[in-house]
């Protein structure tokens, strides 16, 4: 492996072409361009296919397609994007088909604006689409952590046969890092997919549907979707902890925030606070326990976040009333520095 | 009909779209909604979907609109006049409202070709009473010059880039107008941004009638089409020259071709001012791309002819 500098969408596209993805489906939209041009340039020319869909509806219904035939495939989008493609993840989830969905998150809501946002976070842990179904979301705060994961989403994606979200932002998929890409994958250890729909020669028919008039049998699926959730949430979730053996005051942070924050709390250590960090890397299903845990031994639980306060929902179901949970965000694609971070934790270091 | 001085004298009365927006140097698309605007005497209201026409004109928190203008996302520009539209009419129906108004989309290649088809045809057929105009340039202009379905074949855009894979935009062109013509509505016509006294009088032309009315305008696109910032005029005039853009019209479904270019001009003299065609003009490979890229303008051309000829307005007057 060797370090080489790339944005990160650029470098999004190239871990998945080296995590496998088949088949990449796509809609223009800023700010994940970058994404789908090195898609264009370089999947045909390593016996992928590359497709332009007429709408991201059509897009994300190709993933649908290319995922039942067997293959790994993946699209990407921002925002008003992502909004377009729910139905289809739905019918994914329902149908229990695999596939990387990438949202590269803006300011919002409605066409907003093309700066980097976490508005998308209910969207995107909560449903967003109909019924009740879970995407397992990852959140990256670099651009080498979005090439691993984007690595990592396939995987998990295939291994629970449910659809898979990478959820970063405008800012990681713009900025360039120095990034040591993983080794390409070997095809051969991709997990097999005898429920695909490859041509029923010498066995049984294969059935992928996402629907059963009848109730006791609609029933029955979705409980097989339920006991999948429960699965995943045992054995996947991923946090990153800084400092908080004897933190006083814990920030919960993630993706571009996370990382601000962390600059936040070794700022906070220099002038004596005892500041930690927990930064959730699995949005869905999150570590409620831990959060929690902490809770138990600080005063003041603060989130930070580009939004208005969406995972501050979950941090304060993790919490409950045994410390205080401020908020602090920022809207419309502003992003704060780990100045105006560290002044917040200071009034409540203070107070 | 219109001229000149009637187009100045309207630009002075009431200036519709106004100046102090972002479009690029040498972007021809105001040229082509203050042309639009400036035919129709009677009050406008713009429906505008997501695009460069809507973000440069739109920057919070200044606009460059001087009429009632409205934004949804970008495969709604038809549907969210349907609605304003139809509350007009609601409103005249409940005798609050009087006088007339008029309803004007304007989207791009990719707002209408691709994503916004679905709402184009749907208002089309339930027949609202507004005037659509798809102001071409060929690709996704906004986001990067991504490939569209209005993008010629043999372009080269980011997302069908000139390699060892493909020789720039594998397919055709998507034949739009006449898809909006097989809708049967009572007037469909190609422009171009270069003719822009016949842009004027199709206009014109068309809001005489109650009930959809779809324009096609082709503009040049610096950036995309890399070209000189101070060709576009003649980049567009060229297209309709080589007989690459028709300029016609289908009034209640009578084909007129309204300008007939007297003598040959091949088509490689616009292709060759193209940054986006360069390649074609490197490799024997181009050649061959080349001659085909004629062959079909020649074919759409002869087919246009004959459409004219058998559904002239004699043959309908028997």
């Amino acid at each position: 492996m060797s370090r080489v500098l790339m944005r990160g969408n650029e470098a999004i596209a190239e871990a998945a072409i080296r995590a496998g993805c088949q088949c990449y489906f796509c809609y223009p939209i800023t700010p994940q361009g970058e994404l789908v041009e090195y898609m264009a340039r370089e999947l045909p020319a390593r016996g992928g296919a590359f497709l332009q869909a007429e709408s991201e509806t059509a897009a994300i219904n190709m993933v649908y397609g290319a995922s039942a035939a067997g293959v790994r495939t993946m699209t990407s989008s921002s925002s008003p994007g992502i909004s377009l493609k729910l139905e289809g993840i739905s019918y994914m989830a329902g149908a229990r088909l695999p596939g990387v969905i990438v949202n590269i998150m803006r300011g919002g809501p409605g066409l907003g604006n093309i700066a980097p946002a976490q508005g998308d976070y209910f969207q995107a842990t909560k449903g967003g689409g109909h019924g009740d179904y879970r995407l397992i979301v990852l959140a990256p705060s670099s651009v080498q952590e979005a090439a691993e994961l984007v690595m990592l989403a396939f995987d998990l994606s295939d291994r629970y046969r449910t659809p898979a979200m990478l959820l970063a932002d405008g800012m990681l998929g713009q900025m360039m890092e120095p990034v040591e890409l993983p080794d390409p994958i070997d095809p051969a250890t991709i997990p097999g997919r005898p429920w695909a729909l490859t041509g029923a020669v010498d066995r049984a028919p294969n059935v992928v549907l996402s629907f059963d008039l009848d109730p006791q049998g609609l029933k029955e699926m979705n409980k097989g979707l339920q006991r999948t959730y429960q699965e995943i949430t045992e054995r996947e979730l991923r946090w990153e902890e800084v400092d908080t053996e004897d933190a006083d005051l814990l920030i919960v942070a993630y993706g571009s925030m996370g990382r601000i924050a962390k600059s936040v709390v070794r700022s906070a250590r220099e002038e004596g606070i005892k500041a930690g960090l927990v930064r959730p890397i699995t949005l869905w299903p999150f570590p409620y326990a831990r959060i929690r845990e902490l809770s138990e031994r600080v005063s003041t639980v603060l989130t930070a976040e580009l939004s208005a306060g969406q995972m501050w929902e979950d941090v304060r179901l993790a919490v409950g009333d045994r410390a205080a949970t401020p908020f602090f965000g920022e809207l419309g694609g502003v992003v704060p520095t780990p100045r105006d971070v560290l002044s917040e934790v200071k009034r409540y270091a203070n107070g | 009909m219109a001229n000149i001085k009637t187009l100045a004298k309207k630009q002075e009365q009431q200036v519709r779209l106004s100046s102090g927006h972002s479009l690029c140097a040498g972007c021809a698309e105001p040229m082509v909604v203050r042309t639009v605007l400036n035919s129709i005497d009677d009050p406008v209201v713009v429906a505008n979907a997501t695009g460069c026409l809507e973000v440069a004109t739109s920057r919070y928190p200044g606009t460059a609109w001087n009429v009632p203008w409205i934004h949804s996302a970008f495969e709604n520009a038809a549907a969210t006049i349907a609605g304003v539209e139809a509350a007009y009419k609601g409103l005249l129906r409940a005798g609050k409202l009087e006088r007339k108004v008029r309803f004007v989309a304007f989207a791009g290649d990719g707002g209408t070709y691709d994503i916004g088809l679905q709402a184009l045809s749907g208002a089309l057929e339930r027949g609202h009473d507004f005037l659509y105009v798809c102001i071409n340039n060929e690709a996704y202009m906004n986001t990067g010059v991504q490939r569209s379905s209005a993008t010629p074949r043999c372009a080269s855009a980011t997302t069908s880039p000139v390699g060892d894979a493909i020789p720039g935009k594998p397919q055709d062109r998507k034949d739009l107008t006449e898809i909006v013509v097989a809708h049967h509505i009572p007037y469909v016509a190609q422009a171009s941004v270069s003719n822009l006294i016949d842009l004027s009088n199709k206009v014109e032309r068309a809001m005489a009638y109650d009930g959809p009315k779809f324009l096609n305008v082709l503009t040049t696109c610096p950036l995309g089409w890399r070209t000189r910032k101070d060709t576009s005029i003649p980049m567009a005039k060229l297209a309709v020259e080589t007989r690459y853009w028709p300029l016609y019209e289908v009034v209640e479904g009578v084909y007129k071709i309204n300008y007939k270019p007297k003598k040959h001009v091949p088509v490689e003299e616009w292709l060759k001012q193209q940054g986006r065609f360069r390649h074609l003009f490197k490799s024997p490979e181009g050649k061959s791309s080349l001659e085909e890229f004629q062959a079909s303008v020649d074919e759409n051309w002869e087919r246009l002819l004959k459409k004219e000829q058998c559904l002239s307005g004699a043959d309908a007057a028997q």
